[in-house]
């Protein structure tokens, strides 16, 4: 079906989130939205989906204005979403889940008709070659099989608008290859299918048509055949960027951070790092490349103190780390940038200035005897602010006022404010705006030329290939291979990231 | 594939990284030792037995059971304390060496209770000392005993599955109990009619209970207040105005504190059977609604369209609003169902049993349901299961008191709690409670 989103605009508090916005798309047309967060994608999809209203502006199906008063008028109308996060009851089966909301039902008493039901995805998913297993539990399966069931579930519903929110965050590129087939027979059979992604090469892959939204607005309407990633990043940007920030051949020295046969384990106390050994050397950046929990956030957090070590060695500066407490590993010259900023970086409640020196309030110049010298923490904190270029009103903004980039760039510039050995980044540009993620690769090349060894974990292989010298791959707690930042490319990542089929079954 | 061997030799390659085959097996390794332990366990307590057995079979042991709810026909299982501990011993080793010999594919669980069973008839026995029991009355007390706590936790159970936890339980059955006695009371003076009286007394308690609920349900949702404070302020609050009206009101005017009581009911043609007659067919109603409920419940949460959504929204509320549904309004009509069970629940204890309503009469059954609910795994019968555990204890304790066996009463009336921190911990393997119970949803 044909859809048009007209004039929509929608005003949260102090926000403009989305400013007069229209688009459209076609019947069997893969529409690809393409903007930086908080460039106003998602609000306008909830909107679509009957989660928010819009103040003004209209839903235009098939030629016919429609308002979603909720989520259950949006499914009515034919728009199926998949969120970002899934959407699926854990302890549910698959036909349960999917049913959920739209059950067939026999008898006075409303009794689900599980066989009715099952018979429909059973069609379904052979119909659309989803290969979805019917009666496995929701919780054991893996996540790139998840996301089929969230599209079974808008297929379930008859849905002809199919929108996307960001579904690739979770999947190997393998999985991503095949997420883009089904969305491409999908738009054969005639759906509409709208991909919301902030990522060039997925809206060049899969998109007939692109459109690209910067802080609420339509910045410009394109197809893969006439742009380029190039152009697409400037347009998103608003001014022209540098999509790799420039860097010189690295200059390995001494080996500054030693991990031989590390073993950790994770939360639920299961084995994550399968005996890891890596080497990172004095102005190198190592990244570590791999899909979400294949336990590089265990790894990191081992490394900086914040997670028992289960067996092997971590070995800092020509220290070996024991039993390390945060603040002995970061003593030794450890600037860590965590992977959730809101979380482990900064604490949102305190101002920019105490967050600025919450790793080092307890040692001069801030503090004297135990009593704070303010005058030290606001000059040091100014020059912070100033050095890194933050946007805050003043250092006794609240940390959590800020936008995401300028909390990034608070971490960072704390983290950097005293000489560091080792930088140990997780996903140090996650959610940020392109500019920003520029300036913080460039802040950390900085670093490496300074004589830093760096490492660098992320899921995003833009940026493992912008910033790594030496490219890791983590599969399944162990590193399935490394290869020269020259010598790797998007396929021999995604290969290894695949780990299953090509890295440990061969390797073994 | 290319990869290139990083130089110098440092670092690893992706040619030379081996899979690390041990790490796959670690659980299955832990699984077998705990397997082990298990079976071993099992067979010392096995041995632990037959010593007991050894020195126990001069002691007497004699069940007697009623053979008709009529007339003096008794039938009698005489043996002695030494083949209980004989019995009790031959199990635990049989089922041991079934678990050393499966190994960690040993589905144990159901066998606990050809374990404990055996154990629990020998150590009634050993306490009884040669003491004749009447075995008939300590089942009925335990059907009997467990009916509030069934009900109490099917409410429970109505409340966590749609995600809103439920420890007010207690003070609903609390108000429930006042309610249906004052009405009882004065329905019962003004008409004469038993049962006319009774059903009006148990409507009200279930209508003032269900309106509990709802209030729990709108400070819950409308106003975030924690679900464990909300249902604690309502918890107290009814221990308040209950002994405020028993010390006011029922304890100067007696005459609204003699409530029309329940009799036991002789189901017909089942109540005559031999043996299990007396035992299951001769109890009060309370029982078999109970029972009723439990089935109904039970299809319902499991086999229904309002089922499937009750539990999506105690699992993840979020997904069941995102395909349309009222999360909100299915914890309304979950917390007023579990209120109404709970009215029900409330107007058995002075209705069946006491005969007239007392300051705090509840005396933690509400909690003990809390802890059948947890017992059960959220499931109706599961629950029950639980519920007939604690009856079965209380029921026992009340005949070895009568009895003068030197058991500390309070420490079988601990058994329920004992249990569930047993439970809780994951001893007897792990129960998983509704996900997002507790935590408020925002709709919209």
């Amino acid at each position: 079906m044909r859809l048009e989103l007209r004039d929509i605009t929608k005003r949260f508090p102090g926000v403009l989130a989305n400013d007069r916005i229209s688009v459209s798309a076609d019947k069997g047309e893969v529409l690809g939205m393409l903007g930086e967060n908080g460039a106003g994608k998602t609000t306008l999809m909830n909107i679509l989906s009957g989660l928010y209203r819009p103040d003004s502006g209209e839903i235009v199906i098939e030629g016919t204005p429609r308002t979603f008063d909720d989520p259950a008028a949006a499914i009515r109308a034919g728009v199926g979403m998949v969120h970002q996060h899934f959407m699926l009851v854990p302890v549910f089966d698959v036909v349960e889940a999917v049913a959920l909301g739209s059950e067939p039902v026999t008898g006075a008493l409303g009794t689900f008709n599980r066989a009715e039901a099952r018979r429909r995805i059973v069609e379904l998913s052979e119909q659309y070659k989803l290969n979805v297993p019917p009666d496995a539990k929701i919780e054991s399966l893996p996540v790139g099989v998840r996301q089929r069931v969230e599209i079974l579930k808008a297929l379930y519903r008859k849905s002809d608008i199919l929108v996307l929110d960001e579904p690739s965050a979770v999947l190997t590129p393998h999985e991503t290859e095949e997420l883009f087939s089904i969305i491409r027979s999908l738009a054969k059979a005639g759906t509409t299918v709208i991909f919301i992604t902030h990522k060039l090469n997925e809206v060049l892959a899969v998109a007939d048509k692109i459109v690209v939204l910067r802080r609420g607005r339509v910045a410009g309407t394109t197809t893969p055949q006439e742009t380029s990633r190039q152009a697409l990043a400037n347009m998103m940007v608003g001014r022209d960027v540098e999509l790799i920030v420039p860097k010189g051949p690295a200059k390995p020295g001494e080996v500054v951070l030693s991990i031989t046969d590390l073993e950790v384990r994770d939360d639920r106390l299961e084995v994550a790092v399968k005996g890891i050994d890596l080497d990172v050397r004095a102005g190198e950046i190592v990244a570590i490349a791999g899909v979400q929990g294949n336990g590089q956030t265990e790894l990191i957090e081992a490394i900086v103190g914040l997670r028992a070590v289960d067996a092997g060695t971590i070995n800092i500066a020509g220290h070996d780390i024991g039993h390390p407490s945060p603040r002995m590993v970061s003593d030794l010259g450890v600037a860590h940038i965590p992977e959730d900023r809101g979380r482990d970086g900064l604490i949102p409640y305190m101002t920019v200035a105490d967050n600025y020196i919450l790793d080092s309030y307890h040692n001069a110049p801030y503090s004297r005897r135990g009593v704070f010298d303010l005058k030290a923490v606001s000059e040091r904190a100014r020059q912070g602010v100033e050095d890194f270029d933050i946007r805050t009103p003043s250092i006794e903004t609240l940390a959590g006022a800020l936008s995401g980039g300028n909390q990034q760039k608070v971490v960072v510039a704390r983290e950097f404010s005293f000489p560091v050995k080792l930088v140990v980044a997780a996903q140090p540009t996650r959610g940020l705006d392109v500019g920003s993620i520029e300036y913080i690769h460039r802040r950390i090349v900085e670093q490496r030329d300074r004589g830093a060894a760096i490492l660098i974990v992320s899921t995003e292989l833009d940026e493992i290939l912008a910033v790594g010298d030496r490219i890791a791959v983590m599969y399944d707690g162990q590193i399935v291979g490394i290869l020269e930042g020259e010598s790797a490319t998007y396929e021999n990542l995604g290969l290894l990231m695949g780990g299953a089929e090509f890295g440990v079954g061969t390797a073994a | 594939m290319t990869t290139t061997a990083a130089p110098g030799g440092e670092g690893v390659s992706a040619t030379t990284t081996s899979a690390r085959p041990h790490h796959e097996g670690l659980a299955a390794r832990r699984a077998l030792r705990n397997a082990r332990i298990r079976g071993a366990v099992f067979l010392a307590i096995g041995v632990y037995a037959f010593y007991l057995a050894s020195s126990a079979f001069s002691t007497p042991a004699s069940f007697l059971f009623r053979f008709f709810n009529t007339g003096q026909e008794r039938f009698e299982i005489a043996t002695s304390v030494g083949l209980l501990w004989l019995v009790s011993g031959l199990a635990s080793a049989l089922v041991g060496g079934l678990q050393l010999w499966r190994g960690a594919a040993f589905r144990w669980r159901p066998w606990l209770f050809v374990v404990i069973a055996p154990i629990v008839v020998a150590v009634f026995g050993a306490l009884l000392d040669g003491t004749t029991a009447n075995f008939t009355n300590v089942l009925r007390g335990s059907l009997e005993l467990a009916t509030p706590l069934t009900l109490g936790a099917m409410a429970g159970i109505l409340s966590e599955r749609s995600g809103m936890l439920n420890i007010a339980l207690n003070g609903k059955m609390l108000v429930g109990a006042c309610v249906s006695v004052i009405v009882g009371s004065v329905v019962l003076r003004f008409t004469g009619n038993v049962i006319v009286s009774t059903t009006i007394a148990i409507a009200a308690a279930m209508a003032v209970s269900g309106v509990l609920g709802l209030l729990l349900a709108w400070l819950g949702i409308r106003y975030k207040v924690d679900q464990i404070i909300a249902g604690t302020v309502i918890n107290i609050g009814a221990l308040g105005i209950t002994n405020f009206l028993f010390l006011r009101v029922l304890g100067r005017n007696p005459e609204f504190n003699t409530p029309p009581t329940v009799a036991a009911m002789q189901l017909p043609i089942l109540s005559d059977l031999p043996v299990v007659g007396p035992i299951l067919f001769s109890l009060r109603p309370y029982v078999y609604i109970a029972l009723v409920m439990m089935v109904v419940l039970t299809y319902f949460i499991y086999r229904t369209r309002w089922g499937l959504r009750l539990r999506a929204s105690g699992e993840k509320p979020a997904a069941a609003g995102t395909v349309g549904i009222n999360v909100i309004r299915i914890r309304y009509q979950a917390l007023l169902l579990a209120g109404l069970i709970c009215g029900l629940a409330g107007s058995y204890l002075p209705l069946a049993t006491a005969g007239s309503f007392q300051m705090d009469m509840v005396a933690g059954k509400g909690f003990i349901a809390l802890a059948a609910m947890i017992f059960g795994a959220w499931h109706p019968i599961g629950a029950f299961g639980a519920a007939l555990v604690f009856g079965f204890a209380d029921s026992a304790q009340a005949l070895l008191s009568v009895l003068g066996v030197a058991v500390p009463p309070q420490l079988l009336n601990s058994v329920p709690y004992v249990i569930t921190i047993v439970v809780v911990a994951g001893v007897v393997g792990r129960v998983r409670g509704p996900a997002s119970a507790g935590q408020p949803y925002e709709q919209g």
